[in-house]
């Protein structure tokens, strides 16, 4: 693949990517990882874009199965991991004032309680922008199935933020 | 497919207006991706890119090692260590194998040829058992003549007398 052609793929995609595996991952350095196995793939294989028509929801799958990947070659030392690094980790930049960034510590721990395929649903939902069928693509999953867990984990997220949302 | 697409649109206008509990969560601004983490990755991107870049150029061992190891790496990425655990044992086994085999030299290389003695007495013992059976004449005939040298000559007036 040209220089020129990888690096417009990370400025375009590597954020978003970033973000959604820093959340499905909550682990900077298995981010950091995942984020280059994904780049040195298509510098290894570009035709793998080829046929793909939406390639940021082409490029979420192959972070989603590439993280699924690695949480199952981790096992069950992965889960420890996850239990313990799971509230160091926050996916939001700093805030301006203490209220907001006292809201977006509880939303990163409310997060982090989420199971992480509704966590993968709410992020590709809030953050991304993504449509139910979209997300349905990149995670293989029903349209159905995407919505209703973006219900449950939205639900969590409101039971659990509601103390700090209503200070705001 | 017409269906599927028909229910996806039917979730997406449930869940087209996001109330004001999920438009803050929107709103909440997330990390940038550390800038030095693209240097790093598209430089490592490049190095694998690299030789398929120049593909036209290289000869072809070259282009078929290439794509060898492409295939390889692709068909053992799923589980590189259990492949590298796979390969300990085979390497271990080959090692056992060569180490323990018997260093012996095998008995047809070790024989030498029997002393003089031996012959002798393999000569005597051939003779005795010839007596025993007594002469045959398939063995005779068989056996090739044992011409003794002469000189030419001699050979020549036998020859004439014959």
């Amino acid at each position: 693949m040209p220089d020129t052609e990888l690096e417009r793929l990370y400025d375009d995609h590597a954020q978003a990517l970033f973000a959604f595996l820093l959340n499905f991952m909550r682990d900077e350095s298995d981010t950091r990882d995942l984020l280059q196995e994904i780049f040195v793939k298509l510098a290894r294989q570009p035709e793998l874009l080829h046929g793909a028509r939406d390639e940021r929801g082409f490029l979420l799958r192959l972070a989603h199965n590439a993280a699924i990947d690695l949480m199952r070659r981790r096992g069950v030392r992965g889960k420890y991991h996850e239990q313990f690094g799971a509230e160091m980790v926050s996916i939001f930049a700093p805030a301006g004032n203490p209220d907001e960034e006292a809201f977006r510590a509880a939303l990163t721990t409310a997060l982090a309680e989420l199971p992480e395929e509704q966590r993968a649903v709410v992020h590709l939902k809030l953050w991304e922008g993504r449509t139910f069928e979209q997300i349905a693509d990149a995670l293989s999953i029903s349209p159905n199935t995407a919505a209703s867990r973006y219900r449950y984990g939205l639900d969590k997220l409101r039971e659990r933020l509601r103390p700090v949302y209503d200070e705001l | 497919m017409t269906a599927k697409i028909k229910t996806a649109t039917l979730i997406e206008r449930r869940y087209k207006n996001m109330d004001d509990f999920e438009k803050q969560l929107q709103r909440q601004s997330l990390r940038k991706v550390p800038g030095e983490w693209r240097v790093e990755i598209l430089r490592e991107g490049r190095r694998i890119s690299v030789p398929e870049f120049n593909d036209a150029n290289r000869p072809f061992l070259g282009k078929f090692l290439s794509t060898l190891n492409r295939k390889l790496s692709t068909f053992f990425w799923p589980h590189p260590k259990a492949w590298a655990g796979l390969a300990v044992i085979w390497i271990a086994i080959l090692f056992m194998n060569v180490y323990t085999r018997d260093s012996r030299p095998v008995l047809a290389k070790q024989t030498e040829a029997p002393s003089p003695q031996v012959q002798l007495v393999m000569e005597q013992q051939r003779r005795l058992f010839n007596e025993l059976l007594g002469p045959t004449t398939a063995l005779e005939a068989d056996r090739p003549k044992i011409i003794l040298r002469q000189p030419r000559s001699e050979m020549r007036r036998e020859t004439a007398m014959a």
